[in-house]
């Protein structure tokens, strides 16, 4: 029984990365219907960027965070821009262009911070918390406690402000949008600047519990991109249960499996996506003939 | 042709004499190469021909290496047992991973099938049974009549061998029935399976197809290198394979086969700056995508376009009339339709509350009522698009409800779609092919046991495609893009395809929206025609004179249930129709705004 809470406690933290990945896919898949193949690399690139400021600059670790959203979102920007002509138009091709912006950023990381990456120290180095016998470590509680007021502050802006507001129109329908005036191409600027906003930040809270390379973006977008879907892609609370699902598996296929985990875990995605593919919370997408 | 056939012939004397110009190392990176052409011809069947994100292809080349490693070193298999079985784990490996396909598509099958194979990548890392990371040494030399294979110039003749005979099934397919219902599916899978190409073994084909090039690419990289491991099948190596199909050009053959050498080659030649290499790689990705998304293997006939815009601008086609010679035996009747009790429920939505009608063989059924009120719905329901909450539909007594679209197709039910459904990245005879393509997926065993019969039968199609064309009016667009023909001539082009798959019962969905007043009483003309040649005929249609006119029996639906049924005349009359479908004060220029609005969505 401790094993099991002291595995699910465990998940949680990785899963609130996760969540933080998907709910970066998600916002911008319901703005734009862009599916960014690119945003694990994004989410490396965020990792790096803080890591490296926060380890050479010595700055505190919160301040090092703001500095990585900067850069992503400039390279979320960029990718919307290259990518504008396709949206709306031909999922497959938008799909591989945006494998071709992961395949350029992982070779820049490589050129810019070699290929074997470094360490980074944890901000938060105090005891681990001992509750009824199970250790959790303090850094795992910040990292939830910032995913959760990620996901507010997102779904506030969503529903409370203006942009939000037509954010959510453009991804009902985005002509429709454009007929009662709003800017159909800055709110998917803003929307992409988020996403990578996000991407950023689930990479410098990643940062201290894995080791930063360049290929860190690979499993981590993947994980993230399969958390979505399973939360029902598009949909903001989803990707976030789908984000802790996909990290309290992950957790329980390492300490049951414990090398095969990677596999075992895309094989239950796998399965379950087949029996619900519209994931759990999403809406059933109807064919008009 | 002739050019075509010529390009070969010097390609393949060329390929023949290459190895007399080129070192030992030179002969490597070719032998590399021709490995990585086999993977991209698969991966282009999948993704370019039939539209199916695969990105397991690399899955499947190390499924087949692993198994002909493990057989060899570790069973005592000779080279050429291990390497069949090999064939047939990658090809069962590939129906493994092209279930999913049968449930979700596009973004969805991508991160399915890149995680699949992740967990492949996983599981060779790990394993004993796989040699772990060092992976597995020691794979014997394939014998074959005394020839010695380790000499990588003779193992070159034996891969040329092997990619030729590849490449042509490839473009034999690609080029033939089955290609060409795999790209209908592509380009639009709901009217694939209204004209009767069975999608969901068509995806299934794919993915077969693709492991089965995964699998001789696994069989040959295992033979020449001798020894496998897990970073040959990583993911790097699945994205570079991508970049070499988009780059050459997903929906090309060759074009593949010219991505992957070029890609091949360039790699080796800067393998000291790799990091770089895959910079350039991903940026030309990009670029590709977003300005020729054909690739290499679409500039030229991109180029051609260009000049023939330049030089046929005097010459324009023509739309002819229709040829209202009936083309099927004077003996052939219509089907009956039969509608009993059908309901259905979307969530909260009830579209269609306990709908019954009959229509008699041989008649002209109109199907009218106000936007909204489930008139789509119900056509949707009896081509097996949707399925019914309650009640059935038959035609000619058998049940078509529960059945799928393209079962129905082979019943004799044919329909066109609202908002035009052609297949829109193929020819306008290409579209008329996969309609009049009526054989059975059964009979794909001749694409391995007997090609000249699905050249002969290839030849009558296309015959019979003329013809077809020809009394629809249609010769003069035979080989444009149906994209680029005016919308009313893109309406008949739907009407000719529906009408290739020989139905019995035709549903038309708004055959008239958007036509102007004389296209209007051309479709009157063919409607009849096509009654005449014994086909029941069931239309959804907001133009109130065409309907009157031309129906021998209308329905009207409001909000989901038949408020009326008769004669045109009859119904015109009925207080509930009047309220229903005109509004109160029965002004006829609601009508006329309704076939606007219509007309504009």
């Amino acid at each position: 029984m401790e094993v099991f809470f002291q595995t699910l406690v465990g998940g949680l933290g990785f899963g609130a990365v996760y969540a933080l990945v998907a709910m970066g896919f998600s916002i911008v898949y319901r703005t734009m219907g862009l599916v960014n193949f690119a945003h694990g690399q994004v989410v490396m690139i965020g990792a790096y960027a803080a890591s490296t400021f926060y380890m050479t600059a010595h700055v505190p670790f919160f301040i090092s965070i703001p500095v990585a959203m900067v850069v992503t979102g400039l390279i979320g920007l960029v990718i919307e821009r290259v990518l504008r002509p396709l949206e709306n138009k031909d999922f497959d091709l938008m799909l591989i262009g945006t494998i071709g912006f992961g395949m350029v950023l992982e070779s820049l990381a490589t050129i810019i911070w070699g290929a074997t990456g470094h360490a980074v120290p944890s901000p938060v180095d105090t005891e681990p918390l001992d509750v009824f016998g199970i250790r959790i470590r303090t850094y795992s509680i910040v990292v939830l406690a910032v995913a959760a007021l990620a996901t507010v502050a997102l779904v506030l802006f969503l529903q409370r402000t203006k942009r939000g507001a037509a954010m959510q129109a453009v991804a009902m329908d985005h002509e429709a949008a454009t007929a009662v005036g709003i800017h159909v191409g800055r709110s998917n600027a803003v929307a992409f600047a988020i996403g990578a906003g996000l991407a950023a930040l689930a990479g410098a809270l990643v940062a201290p519990m894995l080791y930063v390379n360049p290929t860190l973006g690979g499993s981590l977008g993947i994980k993230g991109f399969a958390a979505a879907i399973l939360g029902g892609f598009g949909n903001i609370p989803g990707a976030v249960v789908g984000g802790l699902a996909i990290g309290v598996l992950d957790s329980y296929a390492a300490g049951r499996f414990q090398a095969y985990s990677e596999l075992v875990v895309f094989l239950v995605f796998t399965v379950i996506i087949m029996i619900k593919p519209t994931g759990l919370f999403g809406e059933r997408t109807v064919n008009r003939a | 042709m002739r050019l075509r056939v010529g390009g070969f012939a010097v390609a393949a004397v060329a390929a023949w004499f290459l190895p007399y110009g080129l070192d030992l190392y030179g002969i490597h990176v070719i032998d590399i190469a021709i490995v990585f052409a086999l993977l991209a011809v698969g991966l282009g069947l999948a993704m370019g021909v039939a539209g199916q994100i695969n990105l397991a292809q690399v899955a499947f080349f190390g499924v087949s290496s692993y198994a002909v490693a493990i057989l060899t070193t570790r069973a005592g298999f000779g080279f050429w047992t291990a390497a069949v079985l090999a064939l047939l784990a990658a090809t069962l490996v590939g129906v493994l991973v092209g279930i999913p396909a049968l449930r979700m598509q596009s973004h969805y099958l991508g991160i399915v099938t890149l995680g699949l194979a992740l967990a492949f990548t996983n599981w060779v890392t790990n394993s004993t049974v796989t040699g772990g990371a060092d992976g597995i040494s020691g794979i014997p030399v394939p014998p074959l009549f005394g020839i010695d294979l380790s000499s990588e110039y003779l193992y070159y003749y034996l891969e040329l061998v092997v990619f030729g005979l590849a490449l042509a099934f490839a473009g034999f397919v690609a080029h033939t029935g089955l290609g060409r219902r795999m790209r209908a599916m592509r380009d639009d899978s709901l009217a694939a399976g209204a004209v009767g190409a069975p999608v969901p073994i068509l995806r299934m084909t794919a993915f077969v197809l693709a492991s089965l090039y995964g699998g001789v690419a696994g069989v040959l990289y295992a033979g020449l290198i001798r020894y496998v491991a897990p970073e040959t099948f990583s993911i790097a190596n699945m994205f570079l394979l991508l970049a070499m199909v988009i780059i050459g050009g997903r929906q090309s053959i060759l074009g593949c086969v010219v991505g992957a050498v070029a890609l091949a080659l360039l790699r080796e030649a800067l393998v000291d700056f790799s990091v770089y290499a895959q910079l350039g790689f991903g940026i030309v990705v990009v670029l590709m995508v977003v300005f020729a998304p054909t690739g290499l293997a679409g500039i030229p006939a991109r180029l051609r376009r260009l000049v023939r815009r330049r030089r046929t601008s005097d010459h324009r086609a023509t739309l002819r009339p229709f040829r209202p010679e009936p083309a099927g035996g004077p003996d052939r009747v219509g089907a009956s339709l039969e509608i009993s009790g059908i309901s259905k429920q979307f969530r909260g939505l009830r579209a269609l509350d306990d709908v019954s009608m009959s229509v008699a063989p041989g008649e002209i059924r109109g199907v009218v009522g106000p936007n909204g009120s489930g008139k789509t719905t119900l056509f949707n329901i009896v081509t097996g698009i949707y399925g019914v909450s309650s009640g059935s539909a038959s035609v000619d007594g058998r049940v078509v409800t529960g059945r799928r679209p393209h079962q129905l197709s082979q019943l004799g039910l044919a329909r066109t779609f609202q908002n035009l459904r052609l297949f829109g990245q193929m020819t306008v005879r290409d579209n008329v092919l996969v309609a009049l393509d009526r054989s059975s997926m059964l009979a794909v065993w001749r694409y391995l046991l007997w090609p000249v019969g699905i050249w002969r039968a290839e030849r009558d199609l296309r015959a019979r495609a003329d013809d077809l064309l020809e009394r629809f009016g249609l010769t003069d667009f035979a080989e444009a893009a149906p994209t680029s023909l005016p919308y009313g001539i893109q309406r008949r082009l739907e009407i000719a395809r529906a009408m290739a798959t020989q139905p019995r019962l035709l549903l038309l969905d708004e055959p008239a929206a958007g036509l102007n007043g004389q296209e209007v009483g051309q479709l009157g003309e063919i409607v009849r025609a096509i009654r005449a040649d014994g086909v029941t005929v069931v239309l959804i249609e907001h133009n109130m004179g065409l309907v009157m006119s031309l129906c021998d029996r209308v329905t009207v639906l409001a909000s989901g249930g038949v408020i009326a049924d008769g004669t045109p005349a009859e119904v015109a009359v009925r207080p509930e129709v009047i309220e229903a479908y005109l509004g109160d004060s029965m002004n006829t220029a609601d009508i006329a705004a309704e076939v606007e609005s219509e007309a504009v969505r």
